[in-house]
């Protein structure tokens, strides 16, 4: 079986300190890994020791619906790894193999690995409707971790690793680069607003740090503007570390040990400004890692971790909010709505700042991942992309006519528009929910 | 034969299940959680995580929010099944005299026993099969059961239509024996089984499923509340409180990187 | 990554179809690459956002915010996508011997 994605060579997975395992040396080494992480997740046993195949996971998985490829039926996704995890781990089925669910590691299973755990968008919809509480994206990230180990990842991933290293974020963005960024952005509010609003880079003694996604630097600019007006206006002590420009995580998408490095970046990016409140901009995952993860990473933290849209919303009373004439709706990030509890903040703050906002359905912990999630963003895979994108274009185009799709996350902002083309809807502004703040907000003259 | 049937194999199946199924919670509760994975929104308080953790357990309230009919069949599978396990303890104990309690006569409670037995075994009956003819009539879930999955239902069906077998024909078997014989049993000295051989085959087949159930895919039993508390634990707080969990940095330290790196 | 000759010369590609090594980039090699992303023929204008991304690449080391871009050239995004139909950030950096832009776009 082929993977559907340019899979990263033997130099370039050496490069980040990932070495290629030997083909002959692959079963050990995979089977070695799989202890490993079973004897220290314990999610990853449990949900690999419960799953009784009733099947209702089916119905609930985007990437199922959209290919219909059996593999990414979540519990047939999980059992990928759980067939190979009852051969070698447990006593029935060493003892009695197929009977059970078990069966040998063989030279398919890790190209079929490779293939369906890079189907599946962690976005934990799986786990809010599974009966035993099973959470795909355990079994997910427990896989990718052991291919990137033995040196198996996309070269997408591979490329992010590498500009992770360099510079500290995704796009990997020098510092230079950044400064110029940030007073290109000053540049376009002072023409806007006749404000003087600083993006301040690398500010010794701030009182937050802000971590904006790299892409923000890049694509959704007036995401990144959107903040800095919030803080102008709130008048706060701030600043933007070039260190981590990026609140994205991607050592949570193929590998926890890159995970945790990048983590640490952030506390010591925090702890060199020696900032009280650390802000994590419009990502996703970057969300859930930095909540969910730092305790495991880098505790004890001195600092306080929000979210940009949970901070805004706390002082949504204060700001100079006029509403922009928009039928808007909101695209629930999975990791915010199933793992970061950012759920109605967004919501209060898109009524603030539009006339019509409507609800898609399903919404909030129920929503559909846009399809892109967990870093699925290759252009090879465009043709699997826009399938496991599918629900969420139904989901928009039931709503009718609509002038603004607001997706508080870089990667989805990457996805959707994507997706949105391609089923046919192509007049619609899609972007951040700071991004209507930005807009929203009367600064100055204007 | 029948010695080792009645006097002590009952023995072994119920060690092996109370043994086996320890041993499988504490394997699991002994491999750390390096990283939160609460699905939110999450109960904060005590309160609101036993209510959430209550419905999830009683109500099946993720399926119900999935999939109707399957909630159904499964939630009423598992209903009757715990009627099915009461009703014996019940009603053996007080040989279908429970309902005198609330002031029936001994006849009246013996017949309403006897009502809800049979109607609880054959909805267990019932349901069972819807779950075993879902398996073979979706074909997604057709294609992810393995030979396990038929053989569990299977046992259970064989149990429930033993046990239905002695309650539904002319086949009388002596509740007091019965009781007398499991008396023995729980005080560890054990009398010879009643000599009836459906009763026999019902005994010796829950044994079987006791023996049978932690190796099996039954025990998500317990897997599912484990599972659970995972999901609605607390997520962290920051600034981080004095108190780290140094037990969980150090594991995660340890496996990440050294561990498998060596 | 394979290796195509263009011009007489040996260049190294990617995956994609992006060059390698963007030191190697010359003028000569943007007919290949233009023929690839289906750009029909290389106008003025073309070589103005060539040229730029050169430019901003060569002092800075990566490819500018696409709104940057648009200013400084004085193209509106939808006039960038009508010269180079996979957009700023895949076609016109492909041109332009720019490393494909990666991360969340």
């Amino acid at each position: 079986m082929k993977p559907p994605m340019h899979v990263a060579k033997e130099n370039e997975v050496a490069s980040i300190g990932l070495p290629r395992v030997p083909k002959q040396d692959e079963q050990t080494a995979v089977l070695k890994k799989l202890d490993d992480l079973r004897s220290s997740m314990r999610s990853l046993m449990v949900m690999l020791e419960n799953c009784t195949k009733c099947g209702n996971c089916a119905k609930q998985c985007h990437s199922y619906l959209g290919t219909e490829d059996y593999h990414n039926f979540p519990a047939a996704r999980a059992d990928l790894m759980r067939r190979i995890y009852k051969r070698y781990f447990t006593w029935t089925g060493r003892t009695f193999g197929r009977f059970f669910g078990a069966d040998d590691f063989d030279a398919d299973t890790l190209s079929k690995w490779l293939t369906y755990f890079y189907q599946c968008n962690e976005c934990r919809r799986c786990a809010k409707f599974c009966p035993f509480g099973i959470d795909t994206a355990e079994v997910t990230i427990a896989a990718r971790h052991i291919l990137s180990e033995i040196g198996i990842m996309p070269k997408f991933m591979q490329g992010i690793a590498v500009n992770m290293n360099k510079t500290g974020n995704n796009m990997g963005i020098p510092q230079p680069a950044i400064v110029d960024c940030a007073e290109f952005m000053e540049d376009e509010m002072r023409e806007e607003t006749g404000l003087d609003i600083k993006i301040p880079i690398d500010k010794p003694n701030s009182d937050i740090l802000y971590i904006p996604s790299s892409a923000d630097f890049f694509t959704n600019v007036d995401t990144m503007i959107g903040a800095a007006k919030l803080f102008h206006y709130l008048g706060v002590n701030w600043t933007i570390p070039s260190t981590v420009l990026e609140a994205a995580n991607f050592g949570l998408l193929f590998n926890l040990n890159v995970m945790r490095e990048h983590n640490q970046r952030l506390k010591a990016a925090a702890t060199a400004v020696g900032a009280k409140l650390v802000i994590q901009g419009e990502c996703g995952h970057g969300w859930r890692a930095a909540k969910a993860y730092t305790d495991g990473c880098s505790a004890p933290v001195s600092f306080e971790i929000v979210h940009i849209l949970d901070y805004c919303d706390q002082h949504l009373g204060k700001l100079p909010l006029k509403k922009l004439p928009l039928r808007a709706t909101l695209h629930d990030p999975c990791n915010y709505a199933r793992a970061g509890e950012i759920v109605e903040q967004p919501r209060r703050i898109m009524r603030a700042c539009v006339e019509n906002f409507v609800e898609m359905t399903p919404n909030r912990d129920e929503n559909f991942c846009c399809g892109g999630g967990s870093g699925i963003l290759m252009d090879e895979m465009m043709e699997i992309r826009m399938k496991l994108g599918k629900k969420k274009a139904e989901q928009v185009i039931a709503l009718g006519k609509l002038d603004y799709l607001a997706m508080p996350c870089s990667i989805c902002k990457a996805q959707i528009p994507v997706v949105m083309k391609y089923y046919g809807v192509d007049d619609l502004m899609m972007g951040g929910v700071m991004d209507l703040v930005g807009k929203a907000m009367i600064l100055g003259e204007a | 034969m029948l010695y080792f049937v009645g006097q002590i194999f009952p023995y072994i199946a119920a060690a092996v299940f109370l043994v086996g199924m320890i041993w499988r919670v504490w394997t699991w509760l002994n491999v750390p959680v390096p990283f939160g994975l609460t699905l939110s929104p999450a109960p904060r308080t005590l309160t609101g995580k036993a209510a959430a953790f209550g419905r999830e357990l009683a109500l099946f309230r993720s399926l119900w929010s999935g999939d109707r009919g399957l909630w159904l069949a499964a939630w009423l599978m598992h209903v009757s099944l715990f009627m099915v396990i009461g009703g014996h303890i019940v009603g053996i104990s007080t040989l279908g005299n429970e309902f005198t309690a609330i002031g029936l006569t001994s006849e009246q409670s013996q017949r309403v026993s006897g009502i809800m037995a049979v109607a609880s075994g054959l909805l267990l009956f019932f349901t069972l099969t819807v779950l075993l003819y879902r398996r073979t009539a979706i074909p997604e879930v057709k294609r992810l059961s393995d030979p396990a999955d038929y053989f569990d239902l299977m046992l259970i069906l064989a149990v429930v239509v033993s046990g239905l077998h002695m309650r539904l024909t002319s086949i009388e078997v002596d509740i007091a024996a019965v009781r007398a014989y499991m008396g023995g049993i729980l005080s560890f000295q054990p009398v010879p089984i009643p000599n009836e051989w459906i009763f026999i085959s019902h005994f010796f087949l829950v044994n079987l499923l006791l023996l049978y159930f932690p190796f099996s895919k039954l025990v998500h039993l317990a897997g599912s509340m484990v599972n659970q508390a995972m999901l609605i634990a607390s997520p962290p707080v920051y600034p981080s409180s004095m108190k780290v969990d140094s037990s969980r940095v150090q594991s995660n330290v340890q496996i990440w990187r050294g561990g498998s790196q060596q | 990554m394979s290796m195509v000759e263009i011009n007489g010369q040996q260049i190294e590609i990617d995956e994609d179809g992006f060059i390698v090594d963007p030191a190697v980039w010359n003028e000569g090699l943007v007919s290949y690459f233009a023929k690839q992303e289906e750009v029909p023929e290389l106008t003025e204008d073309h070589w103005k956002v060539i040229n730029y991304l050169r430019q901003y690449f060569k002092q800075f080391g990566i490819a500018p915010m696409i709104r940057k871009l648009c200013k400084d050239t004085g193209f509106t995004l939808k006039e960038i996508y009508e010269l180079f139909p996979s957009g700023p950030a895949k076609g016109a950096c492909k041109l332009a011997g720019l490393p494909k832009p990666t991360g969340c776009v």
